[in-house]
Parts: C-alpha cells; structure tokens; sequence
C-alpha cells in the first residue's frame, strides 16, 4: 500500500486544504486497511506521535492513541490538560517546543481556541493534526464522515445531505460541508436561526458553487434528504428552558420522524449523542453511526502513515 | 470655503505626509489608526496639522491631515485607504510632492486584532501576530487563525495601540 510523496510531512489543519483527488487517496487508504487490518501492523515502529488534548476528549484520543499504538509508535501527551503543565499556565507554544525537543514526530491537537492547530503547525515543521480546534474545524472526522457516506452510497456525487443541529458553534458541521464542496452534492442546514451555519462556511460554499439551503424545520425537507447528518444542541446555546424543549424537539430524530424519510436515507452523528438521535433508531436500516464511529480506527490509521511515510 | 483658501491655511511643508481627501470628519479614525497621538514621543520635530469639513472638488468636503517631518509607513497607508479609499497619500521630500499609490495588500499583519475572544491569536501569552487575508470583492478582511470576518468599516475599532 504505497502512500504517495504529497501526504509526507503534511499538516491536517483544514478540509479547505484537501481536494478531492487527495480525499479519494485517503479513502481507498482506509479501505484497504478496513479490508486487512494487519496489514500496517509497527509499520511506523520507533517513532513518536505526540497527542496534546487541552479538551477533554475519549473518542477522538482514543482512536488516535490506538492507531498510532497499532502502526507501533510510541505514544505521548496528555488526553486531559490537568495535571499537566498547561494547568499551571503553559501555552501552547512552548508545550509544542518541549515535545519537539523530546523528538516528537507528529502532534495531535485539540485546542479550545479557533486556530490553535494552524498556529501549531506555523511554529513547528513537525507535522500537526488538528484533532479540533474550537468551534472552528474538525478535519478528521469530516473525512470519517465522508468516507462513511460514500461507502453507504458508493459515491458522494449527486447526494442531498442534511447537515442539522448546532451548526453555528459546531466545528463537525463545519468541516464536513467544506468537504462536501468537493463533490456534486447539495447541502441543507437545518438549525434554528439563531444556530445556523457560520456566514464564512456559507460564503465558501457560494465561492465554490456549492448548491445549499437553509431550513429551520427536518419535517419540511426529510423526505428530500439522502443522508441526515445530525449534531447535538446544547441547552446553553437556548438559556431559557421552556424555549430550549421546544426548540430541541424540532431537531430530534424517532422512530416518528423516521416515517417521512428516504427508505435509503443514512443517518450520521459524530457522536456522544445525548438526546437528539434515539436509541430506538440504532436497530433501523437507516442508522450509519456505529460504523462511522468504527471507521475513525482505520482512517486515523491510514492518515498517520501516510503523514509519517510508513512502509506498505 | 473653497479648495484654494483652505491649503492657505496650513503652510506647505518640506518633509513629511499630506493625507487628502479623508471623508469629512473621519480625521479622528485616521489619526487613531495611525496612532498620531504617540508621534510626540518618537518624533520630537514632528508635526500634525489637521484640517476638517473643508470644500473639496470630488468629495464636496474632506479632512486633510498634513504630518510635517514624519513619513506615514506605507502598509499603514495601506490600511488606511482599505478604509476610506477616497484617500489619497502625499509625501514630501525637500519640498516636491510625489503621489503614493497604494495597494490593496493581500494580507495584514500585526496592526489589527482579531475580535473573536476565543481565537487562538488572543490567547493569554501565545506569541501569535495576528493576521487577515483580504477580501476585496466584500470589503472585509478574514482572520488567518478562526476564519472570523470583519467589514473594513469595522477595522479602526480594532487597530492595535
């Protein structure tokens, strides 16, 4: 499994940086290690791969520690900033200079501040993951979520994905429609108005001729939509209570909203949900989100060897 | 008042900056952009006149800011007709006068802070300059960081003291 030349040494810090011929690479990377897990066993042994997580995460680390831990690199950092140098005041700045003098030869990075992995990659030439940084951008699930949709569909081209919930402080919603403007696929984001998608990743779309609507109801379009990609919506987004139960029942998904949809229809959520996707949904054709959360695994896999130039 | 009386009453100078054509009442934001205000503590020779709500052919009233031995950098010129780009820059150099064309420069470093609270270039002792990419065709400016984008009216506001 040959990586090619243009992934060496890259930083993964924005979809805007990916087209989509460097997208396809990655998923055809993905599923041939789908296909043969072992196939990169240690195939990175003796390196390093440092995870700096100043936000709480288990899933994205875990699945990031595990690849790096299957391709037999050691693995450093912090999942937690407590306990850490960081609590005491350190930045980011230096903490990346500490591990780079431990010779760290990749970084992963989430951040709580919006630019925190382009900073990092600017003042480092040891290549930078962004693992999330605010609510600005989450590349690598966007393209888990990709790779999810065009497996379920065989093609992304030509799709109507409905991107609902958060969109506003979501950094998944984000990522995941600038990688959708590498397809022929129509985007509808659906959100209350008060949550709806950024104007910069709007006027993006427009830039790049990207077909997208706005709703602030999924009964009014569900039956349109070929995949429903659904985020969280945080009740301190909402402060008052009663306005908050309202709002969030327009933007939940049964088994009742189920009936207006595509029987095709495929249903994402990056995951942890709380309340939005029920669990009744899991058993149904239409659920997608286990195996998008299980396809993190090999992706994560793929993209670190392709980043560091393992053998394959 | 027409255009001729007004240049008699602020002498011509023999080295320095003439910025004409600020829309009027604006000579304020130009200052403040510029940081004039801080001149007496660089320049000691320097001086600032400035003129506001005069007759001007094109615009129909202006300021005029004329900086007597002081050249204005020419990214904060830049920058300046970014905001009101009715301006025009001047320098004088032993008395003659050449005309400053500015460019629209495609980024901007350093003079403007970013107004998104949580963006990593206001982090508390990041040693990060802010930066902006500039988008012409909306008149605005995004940050390099978050992707927050601000119109350029909103840009004295946020000019770095």
């Amino acid at each position: 499994m040959a990586s090619k030349p243009d992934f060496f040494g890259r930083d993964i810090v924005s979809m805007r940086d990916f087209d989509r011929g460097q997208l396809e690479l990655i998923f055809q990377q993905t599923a041939a290690l789908e296909k043969t897990p072992e196939g990169l066993e240690g195939a990175l042994d003796g390196k390093l791969a440092v995870l700096l997580f100043f936000e709480p995460s288990t899933r994205t680390y875990s699945s990031f520690q595990v690849a790096a831990e299957t391709l037999g690199l050691r693995v450093s950092g912090f999942s937690n900033p407590k306990g850490s140098s960081v609590s005491k005041g350190e930045t980011l700045h230096d903490t990346i200079r500490m591990f780079e003098g431990y010779g760290a030869d990749c970084f992963v990075i989430r951040h709580g501040r919006m630019g925190a992995a382009r900073f990092a990659a600017e003042i480092t030439d040891v290549p930078v993951i962004n693992a999330g940084d605010g609510r600005r951008e989450h590349p690598t699930q966007a393209m888990i979520d990709l790779y999810t949709i065009r497996k379920a569909f065989g093609k992304l081209d030509g799709l109507k994905v409905g991107i609902m919930g958060d969109l506003r402080f979501g950094r998944t919603p984000s990522s995941l429609s600038y990688g959708l403007s590498n397809y022929q696929a129509e985007l509808c984001f659906i959100a209350p108005d008060a949550l709806q998608v950024r104007p910069e990743v709007e006027s993006f779309l427009n830039q790049h001729g990207v077909t997208s609507s706005k709703e602030t109801n999924l009964k009014s379009v569900a039956e349109t939509l070929d995949v429903l990609y659904v985020t969280r919506i945080q009740k301190e987004r909402i402060p008052d209570p009663t306005e908050y139960e309202r709002v969030k029942k327009l933007y939940e998904v049964d088994l009742a909203a189920l009936k207006d949809m595509k029987p095709s229809l495929k249903i994402l959520h990056p995951l942890p949900r709380v309340g939005e996707l029920t669990t009744e949904v899991d058993s149904t054709i239409f659920a997608q989100y286990f195996a998008q959360a299980a396809s993190g695994l090999p992706l994560r896999m793929a993209l670190l060897n392709m980043i560091l130039g393992g053998a394959g | 008042m027409n255009d001729a009386d007004s240049k008699m009453l602020v002498r011509k100078i023999e080295e320095g900056t003439v910025i004409d054509h600020i829309p009027d009442w604006k000579a304020d934001v130009v200052s403040a952009v510029l940081r004039l205000a801080n001149l007496s503590r660089l320049e000691a020779d320097a001086s600032v006149a400035i003129l506001q709500n005069v007759a001007s052919k094109t615009l129909g009233r202006k300021d005029v800011i004329k900086i007597d031995r002081w050249h204005v950098d020419e990214r904060e010129a830049d920058i300046l007709c970014l905001i009101f780009p009715s301006i025009t820059i001047n320098y004088i150099n032993d008395w003659k006068v050449s005309k400053y064309a500015p460019q629209v420069p495609d980024m901007i470093e350093g003079r403007i802070r970013c107004p998104e609270v949580t963006c990593i270039s206001n982090g508390e002792r990041e040693p990060v300059t802010p930066k902006f990419a500039t988008l012409k065709r909306d008149r605005s400016l995004q940050c390099h960081y978050c992707d927050t984008v601000i119109d350029f009216e909103e840009v004295p506001g946020l000019v770095k003291a």
